[in-house]
């Protein structure tokens, strides 16, 4: 059964090869470059007061030029998408065209039970799925190490700057890409063995794997572990963003942008809050003088009337915590979706 | 005699519709016997329940004692071919023998090839390129040699021409000559089945409205026509009247039984069988939801 299943999947297997190589050799022709110009720019040995300054500087050069950060986006998007391309065109027909072209009768008619036939195929696929886009993964992560270590460094100011917790960054780097794969490839055949038609399998693989993979980064992974909490000095906060409103100024919102003394950690929510630790809009009255309001001054005046940042965050040591738990969790999802294919392949025959 | 396949009650509906119901039947051993019947008579149904392709919904069905697909070993006695004889179209000739080598235990790898070379078929072919009789030839191959002791096939030739068809059921028979392997093969058309089959079962509607073998059949079924006897005159014991058509002068009925016919009044012929397995499939009132509908108007 192996062996007819690596026959089938050889098709599959050409079309992945090629298309790996041809990001590898694309990767392979400006990864180099990339690699000179971090080293040129200085960060590597950089004094503490001047990294983050040349790593937006060296992020700058990068997006000045164009191409690096349409290969960044391009290579990040072709790793989100291939689990769903795997879903759509190795998920669905996998069973969906058996029962369409009548090859079913042919295939769960040898002394092969439909248990071992299935669980051959999901096998191989699902390994074959991980492998392709782990693969892609570690490739990109290889050619945008630079940029990680420049964002690592504080570099800020474009595109190129996502943490490692921004959506786009995690969801492509460390394990997370082989949960994506095994759930989009399960997904795929399960929609096949349920709807009992490729085309429009194919059509529900790719709803729900996108509805899912926009619900990950909004609900599903800032609760996978309980946040934490701080209150830091309004002053501290090198880079904050400042709204104000309302009839002469007196509403303001402050959200903060980076964590002092935590670099690296996700965000998840910010806003000023009083002595009391209870959240305000209102501007103290004692600073909401034009010069004040409009000067430097103005953070200072709020410490003095006893405002300060509230934050909830995650610190950068989760990172693979939150790797290993959302891989766990894609993972799971694949294999009870694997049981309904059982199940229904077994129980339901029609 | 043990049965291929034994069904009781059995029944498969597709949500409000019933494919097959309350079908009750045995299909003996040994035999090459054809299940012949209308469309719709459910042939299709009970076969793919047969092969394991469908569970029942209701009722309980055997092949060779053992419930349909039931573990490798019962998958490696029973051959199915399905209507339409589907292979896989992107793999070639030679790719589907090592598929049936790959996964049958018992597979003869000398009658696949040699049946291939008999039939001319290219190896390196891709099956989507073979005809319809080529491709039902490559199905047949592989369920053969798989070397199952019982062979299911689903209206194997009813999309082939009458050459291939021809073909087909040669093949078909020398196979069976040489394995004496049992076979059910189901059609809607009699002449096929006529030179292939000696036992018969006709199904209408899930039922089975006779079954035997076909020397017995044709032996005991007799068309008499004589001067008009009107409709529900009675004939002698150990007649039973299959079907009646009367004109105003003359009478002519399919009767079945195992004496001689004395009344001299009566021309009697032979049937063919397709006129026998015509008249069955015309016979109306012997259906359990008629019987039942009577029973309901007496209580």
């Amino acid at each position: 059964m192996i062996r007819l299943s690596l026959l089938q999947f050889r098709v599959h297997a050409i079309t992945a090869l090629a298309a790996m190589a041809a990001f590898a050799i694309l990767l392979a022709a400006t990864g180099p470059h990339l690699a000179s110009l971090y080293a040129a720019s200085g960060i590597s040995g950089c004094q503490p007061a001047s990294c983050e300054h040349l790593a937006s500087n060296f992020l700058q050069q990068l997006y000045a030029a164009g191409t690096y950060w349409v290969l960044y986006l391009l290579g990040v998007m072709l790793i989100l998408v291939t689990p769903a391309v795997i879903g759509l065109f190795w998920g669905a027909p996998l069973i969906a065209r058996e029962l369409e072209t009548g090859t079913s009768a042919l295939a769960w008619t040898q002394s092969v039970t439909r248990t071992r036939w299935l669980t051959v195929k999901l096998t191989v696929g699902g390994l074959a799925a991980m492998a392709v886009t782990e693969g892609l993964s570690l490739m990109q992560a290889w050619w945008a190490a630079p940029i990680g270590r420049a964002v690592g460094h504080g570099g800020g100011g474009n595109y190129l700057a996502m943490g490692q917790f921004s959506s786009l960054v995690f969801a492509t780097h460390g394990i997370a890409p082989l949960g994506y794969a095994a759930f989009g490839f399960v997904l795929g055949v399960t929609a096949g063995a349920l709807i009992r038609r490729a085309v429009p399998a194919m059509a529900v693989t790719l709803a729900i794997f996108a509805v899912i993979q926009i619900a990950t980064p909004l609900w599903i992974r800032p609760n996978l572990f309980p946040a934490l909490r701080t209150v830091v000095a309004v002053t501290s906060l090198g880079s904050i963003s400042l709204q104000q409103g309302g009839l002469d100024g007196s509403d303001f919102t402050l959200g903060a942008e980076a964590l002092p003394g935590q670099p690296g950690a996700w965000l998840l929510s910010s806003g000023a809050v009083n002595a009391a630790g209870q959240p305000v809009r209102t501007t103290p009255a004692a600073c909401t003088t034009p010069s004040v309001r409009n000067g430097p001054g103005f953070f200072p005046c709020l410490a003095r009337h006893g405002i300060r940042e509230a934050i909830s965050y995650q610190p950068a040591s989760r990172y693979w915590p939150f790797q290993w738990a959302e891989t766990a969790l894609y993972l799971a999802l694949a294999v009870a979706l694997a049981g309904c294919c059982f199940v229904r392949l077994n129980r339901r025959r029609t | 005699m043990s049965a291929a396949i034994q069904a009781s009650g059995l029944g498969k509906r597709y949500r409000r519709t019933w494919a097959l119901r309350d079908c009750t039947l045995a299909v003996p051993e040994g035999r090459v016997v054809g299940l012949v019947g209308p469309n719709g008579a459910g042939k299709t149904t009970l076969l793919r329940l047969a092969a394991g392709m469908l569970a029942p919904t209701c009722g309980t069905i055997t092949v060779l004692g053992e419930r349909p697909a039931a573990g490798p070993a019962q998958l490696a006695r029973v051959g199915f071919v399905a209507q339409d004889t589907p292979v896989y179209a992107r793999m070639t000739v030679s790719e589907h023998l090592r598929l049936g080598g790959w996964l049958n235990p018992g597979w003869d790898n000398g009658l696949a090839q040699q049946r291939i070379a008999k039939l001319g078929l290219d190896p390196k072919q891709r099956a989507g390129s073979l005809s319809g009789g080529q491709r039902a030839q490559l199905a047949l191959t592989l369920a053969l040699a798989k070397r199952p002791a019982l062979l299911i096939l689903d209206e194997p030739v009813a999309s082939l021409d009458p050459l291939a068809r021809r073909e087909f059921l040669r093949g078909l028979m020398e196979a069976v000559a040489e394995h004496g392997l049992s076979v059910v093969l189901s059609s809607h058309l009699v002449a096929d089945l006529e030179r292939v089959c000696d036992y018969l079962v006709v199904l209408v509607a899930s039922r089975v409205r006779v079954a035997g073998e076909v020397s017995a059949l044709l032996a005991s079924h007799h068309r008499l026509s004589g001067p008009r006897r009107d409709p529900g005159t009675r004939h002698p014991a150990g007649q039973e009247v299959i079907t009646e058509s009367h004109t105003d002068k003359q009478s002519n009925l399919l009767v079945r039984t195992n004496e001689p016919i004395l009344d001299p009044a009566w021309t009697v012929k032979p049937v063919s069988l397709e006129d026998l397995v015509l008249a069955y499939m015309s016979r109306t009132g012997d259906d359990t939801p008629t019987r039942q509908q009577q029973l309901g108007v007496v209580s």
